[in-house]
């Protein structure tokens, strides 16, 4: 707190200028739940009145809740393998130095700078050619070239604050490799290992070019809305499952700030 | 540059890692919570078919004797063109059962993707009639059966008529200056292209010539200014004549059928120069996992309930005979349709099949008409 | 440009490589052998899944598409009509403009906001992050929908206008245009420019700021002498993570481009798609790929010179 005092001054128009954008941000998502609540198939102006059979119905419709199911199939199977590899590769670019270092990150994280078009393209041509059907294993395995790099840079700082002692001294006491990661690499990682499950898991929730070229006939949840943008049969219920997505990520995240509270003012206050 | 450094520090919030990583896990065990509820109906509907259609055919009125029968629907993935269609099988997506229509038949059927259908199978076949089925490429001659006719129908324009005066209906309606910027158009060069060909006045025998390419491209040209939008969602057509923002689009039968069962003011066009008309069928495909089900599909699309909801709310023609014993001859002209379908195929251009080389070069050239060159 | 930086920051001086007696180098050797060993797994994974189907891509882009078939007589053909046909460079030509203004857009609108949080947020900052990341949890396709909502025919802004008297007939333009697709764009990517700019500006040393104040700056060279070459790294960062991403995306241009708003992401997975013709996909796909990476060399490339050149 050794910050003067004039930059801590607030600043009107700046602050004007942050409302705005905030709202701005705000409220084309919020039409989603709008129109959730609006009794016709159809999304447009004016609303026609106040129903919740959308949600009801959400219900009964079985094609949304199994592409909902093939996403978080996916999504899991995703994370958790990237993550897995995420772990060694961050720990290796960490740790150890080898010859050809750098080039190899830049090349693990070149998913990154690619447009997904161009991996999804590219993986449908070697598929097809190979005479893979696709599927939702297809759809996986372009997720797992988006998921890593996000893995590993999730991981990689993790690992850079990590006193490598620590290890030694286990392994000094007679504790074997995977009895040592286990008991002292996990603990120290694993609120970075958890980010990284979370984030891939998003990621590949809501990945939908790839998954666009890769899917079998057992689509994703992104394909699924697509088709319904496309070709609206039960759309108004794709927006009430959108709205409980919505809802359940803002009150997860609202629950999980104020659990924090007390926490990150420390950590502001360090920094 | 550390743009990964930043990348990474973004990505986990460095700012207060603690907090939010705890509100991730949080989030985490939410989220693997939720598998445990849907288990059920996941895997029945991994029993079910696959049935790879035009947007709009996936709907429970399709399938009430499959879903008599098996509980539950078949599994729909939709398409908005048949080169689409094919296009993505023949890249690995293998479906039971899909949709084309008599002009993509043959070529379907070269890409060795699709088993014959043995209509013994079929409990409602003895109703289909039999001028639907024997189609160029069918081969119904030869014992051997492709493509089981389903539906037929028209494209044409569907317009508002208490917007524009329509004295006369015709092509040119569709490029007409005046309504610059509230035309609308299908996507697909299988509907669209073929239109040009009416216009132009170029005869589907001499489609494929090189001169035909060129009056084609030039109406398609000079249309192309005109259009809002070219889409191949049919829905979106549909709510832009309701709302007004297009007067008149190019449009298959149910469009016009739907609005104007929503009270929207409009009528599908006889234009003078003829219709497109067309028939479209289900095939089989080769690995097809269900193929029992796969045949319970078709037998659900031939029935007469179902023909009953494709004549009556979606205004199409049918392929069991018997579904038309349901209309009345004046309800069957009110929607455009007749019992015999020559008399409504035979009076539009009916399209004709091409080659897969027609097709690619048709579209290649189609799409950078419609981008702007 | 990411690999230099890696390489750079992790000179660990204590690293047992800087000696060179024979025991060392075991050491330095097996510690090669070991980081390579823990590397194996994701490099040979991602070795297949990336380079196998980019080798396959560039050996089609060579190919010609023959009906079902492919001749596979290699031929650069399908680059000449790059080159030749107006339609392909022009496509490119438009994607690169639409993701630049939509890319120069977000950073500059999410600069101030960033800013905002950084420098005047003292309490509660960690919930204006939340606040402003959270939108980007819902669906991208349900975003660039939503837009479609609000700029529609019938739509909010169409609505607002009309009730409010301004217009008699909603415009027609604000969907279907390229606009419409920047705007979106703008919007669905906003938090891929406020978190990079956030974190650079949040990591600027407060003592440079009273220290240039000290020696007399007023606001305005002090944010152009210090804040804004000191963040620069977040908005570099900023804008190749929006930029490169949508000069591929196709979702939003299909949505609401209309015909003037079509990119080389749609005419590519139409390639695939309806027009059937995977050698030139695969064509404009490396071609797309290529004039990415240059431009994105030359910008890092000049907005170092520029940080070099202010500070």
């Amino acid at each position: 707190m050794s910050t003067g005092s004039y930059i801590r001054k607030r600043s009107r128009p700046l602050q004007v200028y942050a409302i705005i954008f905030i709202i701005v941000l705000y409220v084309p998502v919020l039409f989603i739940p709008l129109f959730s609540f609006n009794d016709s198939i159809y999304v447009r102006f004016p609303l026609e009145g106040f129903t919740l059979k959308w949600y009801v119905e959400l219900f009964q419709r079985d094609a949304v809740w199994n592409s909902l199911m093939n996403s978080v199939r996916v999504g899991v199977a995703v994370s958790v393998i990237s993550t897995l590899f995420g772990i060694f590769a961050a720990k290796a670019i960490a740790r150890y130095r080898f010859p050809g270092r750098g080039p190899l990150v830049g090349f693990i994280m070149l998913p990154l700078v690619v447009p997904l078009i161009i991996f999804g393209v590219a993986l449908l041509v070697l598929l097809s050619r190979l005479g893979i059907p696709l599927s939702l294993w297809t759809v996986g395995l372009g997720h797992l070239i988006v998921c890593m790099p996000f893995s590993i840079a999730t991981l990689l700082p993790r690992f850079e604050g990590f006193e490598p002692a620590l290890e030694e001294a286990s392994a000094d006491l007679g504790e074997n490799a995977l009895w040592t990661f286990w008991r002292v690499t996990l603990p120290m990682i694993f609120p970075g290992v958890v980010a990284s499950l979370m984030l891939t898991f998003t990621v590949s929730f809501d990945e939908f070019i790839m998954a666009f070229f890769l899917n079998g006939t057992q689509p994703t949840l992104p394909i699924y809305i697509w088709g319904q943008l496309r070709f609206p049969q039960e759309f108004p219920s794709v927006l009430a499952l959108s709205s409980f997505v919505i809802a359940a990520s803002f009150v997860i995240v609202f629950i999980g700030l104020w659990i924090n509270r007390g926490a990150h003012a420390g950590t502001i206050k360090v920094e | 540059m550390d743009v990964l450094d930043q990348l990474g520090s973004m990505r986990e919030g460095k700012m207060s890692r603690r907090a939010f990583t705890k509100s991730l896990l949080a989030a985490g065990v939410a989220v693997t919570a939720v598998p445990m509820g849907g288990r059920k109906a996941m895997a029945a509907a991994e029993d079910q078919a696959t049935y790879f259609t035009w947007g709009g055919y996936d709907i429970p009125e399709l399938f009430g004797e499959y879903q008599e029968k098996h509980g539950e629907l078949p599994n729909f993935s939709v398409f908005g063109s048949s080169e689409e269609a094919l296009t993505k099988m023949r890249g690995g997506f293998v479906v039971d059962v899909s949709h084309p229509c008599n002009q993509a038949l043959p070529r379907w059927k070269a890409s060795e993707l699709f088993q014959p259908v043995d209509p013994t199978r079929l409990s409602h076949w003895g109703d289909v009639m039999p001028e639907l089925v024997s189609l160029e490429g069918n081969d119904a001659g030869d014992g051997k059966l492709w493509m089981v006719p389903f539906d037929w129908g028209q494209t044409s324009i569907t317009y508002r008529t208490d917007l524009i005066d329509v004295e006369e209906e015709s092509w040119d309606m569709l490029w007409n200056e005046e309504y610059k910027g509230k035309l609308g158009s299908l996507a697909a060069g299988a509907d669209a292209w073929w239109i040009g060909a009416i216009k132009a006045g170029v005869s589907f025998e001499e489609i494929d010539t090189p001169e035909a390419f060129e009056k084609i491209a030039a109406v398609m040209r000079e249309q192309r200014p005109l259009i809002r939008t070219y889409t191949d969602d049919t829905t979106t057509l549909e709510q832009a004549l309701a709302s007004g923002e297009l007067v008149a689009a190019m449009t298959w039968n149910s469009s016009a059928a739907l609005l104007k069962a929503e009270g929207v003011e409009v009528k599908f066009a006889d234009p003078k120069e003829g219709a497109l008309t067309w028939v479209c069928g289900v095939m089989i495909h080769k690995d097809a996992s269900k193929v029992d089900r796969a045949y319970d599909v078709i037998d659900s699309l031939l029935s007469v309930e179902t023909g009953k909801f494709m004549i009556g709310d979606y205004g199409y023609g049918h392929s069991n005979a018997k579904s038309f014993d349901e209309f009345t001859a004046e309800e069957l002209a009110e929607l455009g349709l007749s019992k015999t379908p020559a008399d409504i195929l035979q009076a539009g251009h009916f399209q004709t099949p091409q080659t897969q080389e027609w097709e690619t070069k048709m579209s290649s050239m189609f799409e950078e008409i419609k981008a702007g060159f | 440009m990411s690999d230099q930086s890696l390489s750079a920051s992790t000179s660990d001086p204590d690293s047992p490589a800087r000696r060179a007696g024979w025991f060392e180098r075991l050491i330095y050797r097996s510690e090669a052998a070991r980081g390579f060993s823990l590397l194996a797994p994701t490099l040979i994974f991602l070795l297949t899944v990336i380079l196998v189907p980019f080798a396959i891509l560039i050996i089609m882009s060579l190919w010609t598409a023959v009906g079902f078939d492919f001749d596979t007589t290699p031929t650069i053909k399908n680059y000449q009509q790059v080159f030749e046909r107006p339609i392909y460079l022009a496509l490119l030509g438009r994607s690169i403009y639409i993701s630049a203004i939509a890319t120069v857009a977000t950073v500059v609108l999410c600069y101030p906001m960033a800013y905002y949080v950084a420098f005047h947020v003292h309490r509660n900052k960690m919930m204006w992050i939340v606040l402003m990341t959270l939108p980007f949890w819902t669906s991208y396709l349900l975003r660039v929908f939503a837009w479609k909502v609000v700029l529609g025919y019938e739509g909010v802004i169409n609505s607002a206008l009309i009730n409010v008297g301004l217009i008699d007939e909603p415009l027609g333009f604000l969907l279907y245009s390229q606009e419409a697709v920047i705007i979106t764009l703008a919007h669905a990517w906003a938090a891929f420019a406020i978190l990079p700019i956030y974190v650079s500006l949040e990591k600027i040393d407060r003592s440079l700021l009273e220290a240039a104040t000290d020696l007399g700056d007023g606001p305005a060279m002090r944010f152009i002498r210090i804040t804004l070459p000191l963040s620069l790294p977040g908005v570099i960062a900023a804008s190749l993570l929006i930029f490169i991403p949508t000069t591929g995306d196709y979702i939003t241009p299909a949505l609401l481009g209309g015909p003037d708003g079509a990119m080389i992401g749609n005419l590519i997975q139409k390639m695939f798609g309806p027009i059937n013709n995977w050698p030139m996909g695969a064509t404009l796909s490396i071609v797309l790929m290529i004039i990415i990476a240059l431009i994105c060399l030359v910008y890092v490339f000049i907005m170092l010179l520029v940080r070099r050149k202010i500070s």
